[in-house]
């Protein structure tokens, strides 16, 4: 667990340094409130109850892209310096690898987690109705499931060609109904102030979380391997 | 050699099976029938009784002749309505006509208090009904500017109400003709789920023994699935149209896991496509194919998100309510032995394939000097 941390240290400082991913991520989540109001502008301007519906939706494919670019990020940097043979050096073991690294993903998905929220709450006057706590909770557990399994097919997805479009084919079918499904339909009941309602998706999610993370940690070793 | 003989072997039973296949569900298999029985007993206590139908207000459909009392909306229900190919045929012409309202009509009182945030010009009204022999009337119902079957309930024993999706759900039958896609649908979705099966199994048995011919075994058997998955999703449609008034519907558990699962071993071929190196290739497709087989069903069948879906796809597995007919069954079992029988085949041969590419190469590496 130490080197883990030592591991996700390591890449968050090379991430300050660099601001790549972040800088990347940060734009990429302005876009989509833009694409947002380019798409819904009519109706949010005729209905703005619709707020609901729509802001849990375009939160998660936001939520999610822009994992999926971290994601992809976190592996391909490592095999293009190729620092990655370094990292198998090591003497530890490959799960520790991979806590590593969901880790460091988990700290700045988050942040894009946060920014995204935010401007969502700036740019459309949108205060979450009051509920921005559970918002952001529902946020946290939902992005692990995503990390944790992102981060075990970014490591699988590294391998090929055209890797960048690789991952969104191999992840997608993967998180539609074990993490965005259940996501926006909690997130929605959070912004509606009755998250308890969602109690059962709550625990689905984790509950995938858990099997993710187990597969993970397990079969990493014959991803990165020679 | 011997093998390759085994494989064409299979491949003639299978083929002759197979137009064993079409010829008895074109001419032995019965056309399905729906269980129309004593109607007329169920219909005189059905008179008068009332029926609640909570929940599916705002999707009701506007009628030309509202009739309102104080306290009750009254729905025509069609007692005489039990021929639903008749009413299919109305629905594709767009003749449904008053004709078909007046024919002996039962009045059905349901509670206005029901009705309550129903704010449209006219109050619901229902077009069509059957009467089944266990004595549950199956209404549809139409929604403004549509000629599609919306939403189905069931009255059971008057009480209890259940909305389904369409006259299918309820072992109805509105185009029999298609349903003969069956004997060929069923068989090839039965066979992808093997295929990806036998993918999972032969991941995971390369990543515990390294033996490259687990590794070809899951890459044919993916690609067999894929290919049997593209006609189970593609057959489907074409009776749902018809039987639903839709090609898809999202809101159903066996169509969107079939979905997702022929999406993820595309990908899978996809990331075996992308990775020129054959070990990495074989241990990272075998992660990804056991993610995959152990994430989609799991997601799907979760209870917490299985009631955000409900299925309306027809119960392979007879059912109280009905079931195949023998000749039908018999049908539908040559069809499934047929369609395994070619699986199996193609498996060999794919294989074999694989085999060759595998030592085509190897050669072209030591012709290339690379030893």
């Amino acid at each position: 667990m130490r080197a883990a941390l030592h591991l996700a240290a390591k890449d968050l400082k090379v991430e300050l340094r660099s601001k790549e991913m972040i800088s990347a991520m940060f734009l990429f989540s302005l876009l989509i409130v833009l694409a947002f109001r380019f798409a819904f502008g009519e109706d949010l301007d005729s209905d703005p109850e619709k707020m609901t519906d729509l802001a849990a939706s375009a939160l998660w494919i936001c939520f999610s892209f822009a994992a999926i670019v971290g994601m992809h990020t976190s592996f391909a940097k490592e095999k293009d310096r190729e620092t990655l043979e370094g990292l198998l050096l090591c003497p530890i073991d490959r799960s520790e690898i991979f806590l590593g690294k969901v880790l460091s993903n988990l700290a700045i998905v988050f942040i894009v987690d946060a920014l995204s929220i935010l401007f969502f709450a700036l740019f459309f006057s949108y205060d979450y109705g009051g509920n921005v706590a559970a918002v952001i909770l529902v946020a946290l557990v939902g992005t692990m499931g995503l990390v944790l399994v992102g981060t075990l097919v970014a490591a699988i997805s590294v391998n090929g060609r055209a890797r960048e479009a690789l991952l969104p084919i191999l992840l997608i079918p993967l998180i539609a109904f074990s993490v965005i499904v259940p996501c926006v339909s909690a997130t929605r009941n959070a912004m509606n102030g009755d998250l308890a309602e969602s109690v059962g998706e709550i625990e689905s999610i984790v509950g995938f979380a858990v099997i993710f993370g187990a597969i993970g940690y397990f079969s990493i070793e014959y991803v990165l391997e020679g | 050699m011997k093998k390759s003989r085994l494989g064409l072997m299979l491949t003639v039973v299978a083929l002759a099976m197979i137009l064993a296949t079409t010829y008895l569900a074109l001419y032995f298999a019965p056309l399905p029938q729906t269980s129309v029985g004593a109607a007329d007993q169920i219909l005189s206590s059905v008179e008068g009784s009332k029926i609640r139908v909570a929940g599916f207000v705002s999707e009701l459909i506007y009628a030309s002749n509202p009739i309102i009392s104080d306290s009750h909306v009254q729905i025509f229900a069609l007692a005489d309505f039990t021929d639903y190919s008749r009413f299919a045929e109305a629905r594709a012409h767009g003749q449904l006509s008053e004709r078909w309202w007046t024919i002996n009509p039962l009045v059905v009182e349901v509670a206005l208090d029901e009705l309550a945030g129903y704010s449209g010009p006219y109050p619901p009204f229902s077009l069509g009904m059957n009467l089944s022999a266990e004595g549950k009337i199956i209404y549809g119902l139409l929604t403004p500017n549509s000629t599609v079957f919306d939403h189905f309930l069931t009255v059971c024993s008057f009480d209890k109400v259940e909305v389904g999706a369409g006259p299918g759900e309820f072992g109805l039958v509105t185009a029999p003709v298609a349903q003969k896609i069956f004997y060929f649908h069923m068989p090839s979705a039965w066979v992808s789920y093997l295929a990806f099966f036998v993918t999972l199994v032969g991941s995971a048995l390369y990543l515990k023994t390294r033996n490259a011919k687990y590794d070809r075994l899951a890459h044919s058997s993916a690609e067999l699935g894929v290919l049997f998955a593209t006609i189970a999703i593609t057959t489907g449609p074409v009776w749902a149209k018809q039987e639903w008034g839709v090609y898809w519907r999202w809101d159903d558990t066996k169509l969107v896991t079939t979905f997702i699962l022929w999406l993820v071993y595309i990908g899978y071929l996809s990331l075996r496509a992308a990775v020129p190196e054959h070990g990495t290739r074989a241990r990272v497709s075998a992660v990804y194919g056991i993610l995959g087989f152990v994430t989609v069903p799991m997601s799907l069948l979760s209870s917490r998100i299985a009631p955000l879906l409900r299925s309306s796809h027809p119960q392979v597995i007879a059912t109280s309510r009905g079931g195949l007919s023998p000749e039908a069954g018999l049908t539908i079992g040559i069809a499934v032995i047929a369609f395994t029988l070619l699986f199996a085949a193609m498996l060999i041969k794919r294989v074999e394939i694989a085999e060759s590419e595998e030592e085509l190469e190897e050669l072209k590496r030591v012709v290339g000097g690379e030893e």
